[in-house]
Order: C-alpha cells, then sequence, then structure tokens
C-alpha cells in the first residue's frame, strides 16, 4: 500500500506512525518521508506523542543512512532529557549503525554498570554481536540474557531465530515451545514450531509438525502457510506409511491430507474468482461486432 | 422466509404469555369478588405460560441469527508474520537498505576488491 504523503493532514500522518509503531511494523522508509514532508518543520503540534515519534524516527533515519536526522532527533531528546538512560541508548545504536562496534559496546556497558536491571541495553548488545556476524557468541549473550529475564518474549523469539541461523534446529524447537508457553493462542507461534519440526525430518518431527499445523489452523483458518504446511507434511507422512503398512495411520493422515488439499484449491478459486469475468467482459468490448 | 415464520411465532408467543398474565389477574380478581381462598392457579392458565415461554425463547433464538463460535484470539489472527518477527529490540543497521541512501559510500572488502583488479 502506498500513501500520497504531502495530501496527508497532520493529524493523518500522525495517526498513520501510531499505527505503524502499534502494529509494530519497521517501515522506515515510509517514516522518514512523512518526518520530512509533515514533521520536521513543527514538532509542536505533535504534543505528548512528541518523543515516541522521535525514537522512531531515529530508528527509521538509521535504517535509511539519514545519520543527520538521527544526530539531530537524539540532539533533541538529550537536550530535553539530560542524562537519560534511554537516550544513551540510541546514541549508542547510532554508533553502531556507523560501525562503531568498540564505542557503543563502551555506552552500553556503562548504562549496565549504572543500572544492573536495564534489559534493552543488554538487547542491544546482543544486537551489536549479531551486526558483527558474531552469530554463536550473540547466541551466548542472549542465553546469559535469559537466564536473567527469563519470561521476555522477545528474546525467545530472537533466539530461536539466531538458533535457526546456524541451524541448531532442536535448540530452536526449544525457544519456539518457550514461545508457545508464552503466548498458547497466537497461531504464528503453533505454525513455526510446526515449520521447525518439518524442517527438522524424521516420522517423529513430522507427526509433530502435522499436530502444530493443525493447531495452528484451528485458532485460525485463514493460515496459508499451515493449511500448505500441513498438504506437505500429511504428504510426507502418506509416503512413509505406505512403505511402512501401517493401514490405520495411513487412513488417518490420506483424510487429512484430502481435507488440506481441497482448502487450499478452495482458497485458490476464491482468490482467482473476481477478475475472471472482468476479463471475459473487457475482452467482448474488445471483440469488434456490429 | 425462515426467520418470518420465527417473527410470528414471538410475536404470538408475546401476546398468549400476556393473556396467560392477563387470565391470572382476573382468576385472582374472581376469587375475591366470590370470597374464595386463593391456592393455586388453574392448570390451563400455568400450562398457557410455560408454554408461550418457551415458544417466545425459541422464537427469538432464530430470528436472532444464526450463533458464531468464540474464536480463542480473533486479535491475534490479524497479526502477520512481517510484523510478529520484527524485534524492534534486537534491530541491527548493516543492512543492505543504506545502500539505497544516495550518500552512501560502501567502505571495507568489496571497494578493495575492486581497486585491486
Amino acid at each position: 500500500m502506498s500513501y500520497n504523503f504531502e495530501e496527508l493532514t497532520y493529524n493523518e500522518a500522525k495517526d498513520l506512525l501510531r499505527q505503524w509503531r502499534e502494529n509494530n511494523e519497521r517501515r522506515s522508509e515510509d517514516v522518514m518521508e512523512l518526518w520530512t514532508t509533515v514533521f520536521s518543520d513543527d514538532l509542536t503540534k505533535l504534543g505528548n506523542e512528541k518523543h515516541l515519534v522521535l525514537e522512531q524516527v531515529i530508528y527509521a533515519a538509521l535504517d535509511c543512512h539519514a545519520y543527520g536526522v538521527a544526530t539531530l532527533c537524539i540532539y533533541m531528546l538529550s537536550n530535553e532529557f539530560p542524562g537519560s538512560m534511554r537516550v544513551m541508548r540510541y546514541k549508542a545504536a547510532l554508533l553502531e549503525a556507523e560501525e562503531k562496534y568498540e564505542e557503543a559496546l563502551e555506552v552500553l556497558d556503562s548504562i549496565i554498570k549504572a543500572d544492573e536491571t536495564n534489559a534493552a541495553a543488554r538487547k542491544r548488545r546482543v544486537a551489536i554481536l549479531k551486526a558483527q556476524g558474531l552469530i554463536t557468541e550473540a547466541i551466548k549473550e542472549l542465553v546469559d540474557y535469559l537466564k536473567k529475564f527469563m519470561s521476555d518474549v522477545e528474546a525467545w523469539q530472537e533466539l530461536c531465530s539466531l538458533y535457526l541461523q546456524v541451524q541448531e534446529y532442536s535448540r530452536a524447537a526449544f525457544c519456539a515451545e518457550e514461545l508457545i508457553l508464552h503466548q498458547p493462542h497466537n497461531h504464528l507461534m503453533h505454525q513455526r514450531l510446526a515449520d521447525i519440526r518439518y524442517t527438522m525430518g524424521g516420522v517423529e518431527n513430522m507427526e509433530l509438525a502435522k499436530t502444530y499445523y493443525c493447531q495452528a489452523l484451528k485458532l485460525n483458518p485463514e493460515n496459508m502457510r499451515a493449511l500448505l504446511g500441513l498438504f506437505l507434511t500429511t504428504n510426507n507422512l502418506l509416503n512413509h506409511y505406505k512403505s511402512s503398512g501401517n493401514s490405520g495411520k495411513r487412513k488417518e493422515v490420506w483424510k487429512l491430507c484430502q481435507w488440506a488439499q481441497s482448502g487450499a484449491a478452495r482458497r485458490q478459486r476464491a482468490a482467482r474468482a473476481p477478475p475472471t469475468p472482468d476479463l471475459t467482459h473487457m475482452m467482448l468490448a474488445l471483440a469488434i461486432t456490429d | 422466509m425462515g426467520s418470518s415464520v420465527h417473527k410470528i411465532i414471538v410475536i404470538v408467543g408475546f401476546i398468549s404469555l400476556f393473556h396467560s398474565a392477563f387470565s391470572a389477574a382476573q382468576h385472582r380478581s374472581y376469587l375475591r369478588i366470590t370470597s374464595q381462598e386463593f391456592t393455586t392457579l388453574p392448570l390451563d392458565i400455568v400450562v398457557q405460560a410455560v408454554a408461550s415461554l418457551f415458544a417466545v425463547m425459541w422464537g427469538v433464538l432464530n430470528v436472532a441469527g444464526n450463533l458464531r463460535e468464540i474464536p480463542a484470539a480473533a486479535e491475534l489472527n490479524t497479526v502477520k508474520w512481517e510484523n510478529q518477527r520484527n524485534l524492534p529490540s534486537f534491530y541491527i543497521f548493516n543492512h543492505r537498505g543504506r545502500a539505497l541512501a544516495d550518500n552512501y559510500m560502501p567502505s571495507g572488502g568489496k571497494c578493495e576488491l575492486e581497486n585491486v583488479e
């Protein structure tokens, strides 16, 4: 979806930024666009959202290599909150973006020394290791962090993806299970664990993947990835049971496979349906007839 | 079409319910006039009241439309994986996005490789 940023009123732009912030969307380029067209002239009208918007813009600017804008925003924030740990963290992020990793680490270490419980600074340390490509070190650091802050969902999710990067699937699966414990109603978590189990392979993992895909579909019947995943796992299991001759399980899996296939086909038909009449209509309009 | 039948059932049920209430009141006033002791309502009024109550309940249930399942987490189902996996506290900035900026000068490995040739 693209917006015509110049036609947006101030309040619409503000709402848009808030929406992106709350939905956890990165959209750095769009944020920068909004900043330059709408907000950079007059910040007073933002009211009590001003600092949140500034923080959002700092990360967006770092993403877009606009270090000037980021420096300006950090300067504005540090003018208002001198000596704030939170602003210090953004300074560290700027250093990190400029690839001055040692200095960024020094800043973060000084934050942690001043405030032992500063979880965000510890997480940034992991991010710096990740940015340098030291994935195993980042994992070590993050595991240490999780020993102290066990209920941090974000950190578990990050650890899961880091383990996937180094192909430690069984550990990644453990992290995904932890995530399911934290958010049992989130279909994406079930889908994720099923994806990991499917990647690991083997009959037992396939069975688990099948179960988790089913749970994801139960929570959200619209989840297309889970539907296709279910089709693939059941296909795989079907091949296995065909050779091992377990007829009861084979029949069950066969049913599930059929169901997944027909569901996927129905979705595909539904997605395709609307343009067809339009096309025939247009072809008829094109035809030269008397 | 089906709902209009049910609407009629609801209306008739309500009328019948009010009628049974009215006959109960009538019965009490009749007893008072003939100065008899009140023990119970006559059976036909009780039966009419209970039957019309059930008719109204059944009619309302059908008029209101189909019942829907209660989803465990409807608001979580709108979350996309792109947003779920986006973790602000673990952002890294040395990605290819910065190469799109017009003031970006590539440094390090790639440049040196080009200089060698």
